[in-house]
């Protein structure tokens, strides 16, 4: 008999761990917003990342403007979500505390739709030579400018 | 428990619009092994296609080797090279938290990459370390260079004990592959880690000595660490902590036994439901916490962990965000230890992550839902390696590989990729010898249960599929590119 209700299981495991299968179609938050992407960074983002998301060492932010929208848009996640991972916490602690208060202002987005406008609007594609030297170093960069996380 | 198992996948068939007779009748009953020959216990898979192309796939863990297995089932034609130096490398990871435990044998979750092999699919047992996507090649250690019309990057990821000052480890290992450099200091004096295969063997001898300590009378400290990577299998720094905890309580310790967990992070779970009902089992079982704690250095003789502590100060006012800003502050912190689970930094292969194909992270950037490269269309990636949020498990692998194949067939045939990861992922918390809490869930961040049932409960039912039913699943669903 345990065996019947453990082949069982193993059955219902195939059929039934599909977390609700049919997906939804949209992406990843089934979510409205009052502001478009453009709003928001033309009423927020430009201000400390630069016109061209460019980045601003003044600011010490980062550049947006050198990564398509599949990989900004993790960043984008790890932001708004505090982190992408149970326990491990975000690499961009100051960014996720500021994107806290943004929301409360209602400068929300979707994380994909802003990766999109963002890549859209100002992204360069890094020249074969500048890129080398680029990713070399990234290795060592343990998580992005703004974070400070050194002892 | 036998109703409770009964009625719930009762219901669940309920809602496929099949009855239990029926269903029973569909399989026949006895043993998983019928999963194998039952073409029926598929989902819809791509229509059998005749085009050709040839594809090579990077990793043969068990995101390669099951998407390697479904491309075979779906193509008529089909010419596919898995690259894979390991002779381990689809062995079951998820059961090492078993093993650490001391539930199960390290035998039963090493898998012998050849038995798992599709038949009509080639493996060079050699490392890829060149990537060319411009000229649609990829250059082998043992210097063969192959050409592809399709790639597909599953080749996991890297344990980077490195990191952690002290050890005197030296560069990174796999799950599965060669780990002597790693295990002259992990496996002993108390210090374990159920991230490799070995490991999760040798934690199982150092918790016994743990127990055995505390049982004698002795007050001990039991440390649990996170780190500040992305990781994969997210719960296993926690199920591998209740564990030790059933443990002592089976041997009548547990009072005697001082449980911490220092997580890098501020939080116990992503989503808002599972974390809550984790900080609750934890303060059931009386074990600590201490959130943003790095792990950076341990002395092995000393038994000393060293953490980087990091917190938050209200800055100045910022004008542009109007708001205070805030200040990162950090300190370093030391912390005694008879027995520190180590959960290592992770992090992709540098000569896939320095490559083209990867980012200054190192995952492979793709678009999370076709998983497509964000540069190259014809390359694809998914499990550890794939830059997608949360994932990292067997459970999204499992998810992936289906979209991938999809897409892949459908680009073949120059029709739309319609296929799309929706981010699913399930964490089958172990939270003792016995229970199991299912935290599936996906990109909305909220609990996304396969059965009619309260997710957040710890269930016998959960510990029977995880202890029982996942492994032949992997082994007979995924493994063969059906489920």
């Amino acid at each position: 008999m345990k065996k019947t209700v453990i082949t069982t299981l193993a059955l219902a495991a195939i059929f039934g761990l599909n977390g609700c299968g049919n997906a939804p179609e949209s992406s990843s938050e089934a979510k409205t917003y009052s502001k478009t992407p453009q709003q928001v960074w033309e009423g927020k983002c430009f201000k400390c990342h630069g016109k061209n998301a460019e980045g601003l060492t003044e600011k010490k932010t980062p550049a947006m403007n050198d990564r398509q929208a599949g990989e900004l848009e993790l960043d984008l996640y790890d932001v708004k979500n505090d982190g992408l991972n149970q326990s491990s916490g975000t690499e961009h602690d100051k960014m996720a505390h500021n994107m806290k208060k943004l929301m409360e202002q209602g400068w929300d987005y979707d994380p994909k739709a802003m990766a999109q406008f963002i890549e859209k609007s100002f992204y360069k594609m890094p020249s074969k030579t500048a890129q080398e030297p680029a990713v070399e170093e990234a290795p060592a960069v343990e998580v992005a400018p703004e974070a400070h996380q050194a002892s | 428990m036998m109703k409770e198992g009964m009625e719930l996948i009762d219901a669940h068939f309920k809602g496929e619009g099949v009855s239990r007779r029926d269903a029973m009748k569909m399989f026949g009953a006895g043993g998983a092994a019928m999963l194998m020959g039952s073409g029926v216990a598929t989902e819809a898979s791509a229509s059998s296609s005749a085009v050709k192309a040839k594809i090579v796939i990077i990793g043969g863990g068990l995101a390669g080797m099951s998407t390697a297995a479904r491309l075979t089932n779906s193509l008529d034609n089909p010419d596919i090279t898995v690259i894979e130096p390991g002779d381990l490398a689809t062995s079951y990871q998820p059961g090492q938290t078993l093993v650490g435990a001391g539930i199960w044998e390290k035998d039963a979750v090493m898998y012998n990459t050849k038995d798992f092999i599709p038949s009509g699919v080639t493996v060079i047992k050699e490392k890829a370390v060149e990537f060319d996507p411009d000229n649609n090649s990829v250059t082998t250690s043992g210097g063969k260079t192959l050409k592809y019309d399709y790639m597909v990057v599953a080749a996991g990821l890297k344990l980077d004990y490195a990191r952690i000052q002290g050890l005197g480890i030296e560069g990174t290992i796999t799950s599965t592959g060669a780990h002597d450099n790693v295990s002259r200091v992990i496996g002993k004096n108390g210090i374990a880690s159920i991230y490799f295969q070995q490991g999760s063997a040798d934690t199982w001898r150092e918790m016994q000595k743990f127990i055995a300590d505390a049982k004698s009378g002795k007050r001990v400290k039991g440390i649990f660490t996170h780190p500040n990577t992305p990781i994969k299998c997210g719960g296993a720094p926690k199920k591998i902590m209740y564990l030790t905890d059933a443990r002592l309580r089976e041997a009548g310790a547990r009072e005697n036994a001082e449980l911490s967990f220092y997580p890098n992070g501020s939080k116990m779970f992503g989503v808002q439901e599972y974390h809550d009902a984790i900080v609750n089992q934890f303060e059931a079982r009386d074990m600590k916490w201490n959130y943003r704690h790095n792990l950076v250095g341990v002395d092995p003789k000393e038994k000393v962990a060293t953490f980087t502590r990091h917190w938050q100060e209200k800055g100045e006012w910022d004008e542009d965000l109007e708001e205070y800003s805030i200040v990162m502050r950090a300190e370093t912190v030391k912390k005694e230890f008879d027995f520190l689970h180590i959960t290592p930094p992770m992090k992709a292969a540098e000569e896939i992550g320095n490559s083209p194909i990867g980012s200054s992270k190192g995952w492979v950037p793709v678009n999370k839902e076709s998983l497509q490269h964000v540069k190259y269309p014809n390359v694809f990636a998914l499990g550890d390696i794939a830059a997608v949020p949360m994932g990292k498990t067997g459970g999204s692998a499992r998810k992936q590989y289906k979209v991938v194949v999809d897409n892949i067939i459908a680009m073949m045939e120059g029709q739309e990729l319609t296929a799309k990861y929706a981010g699913y992922t399930v964490c089958p918390l172990i939270t003792s010898i016995g229970t199991v809490m299912l935290a599936e869930f996906n990109w909305t961040k909220k609990p996304t249960p396969s059965f009619p049932l309260d997710p957040t409960q710890e269930r016998w039912i959960w510990w029977l599929l995880k202890v029982y039913a996942l492994k032949p699943m992997t082994q007979y669903g995924m493994l063969s590119g059906r489920a």
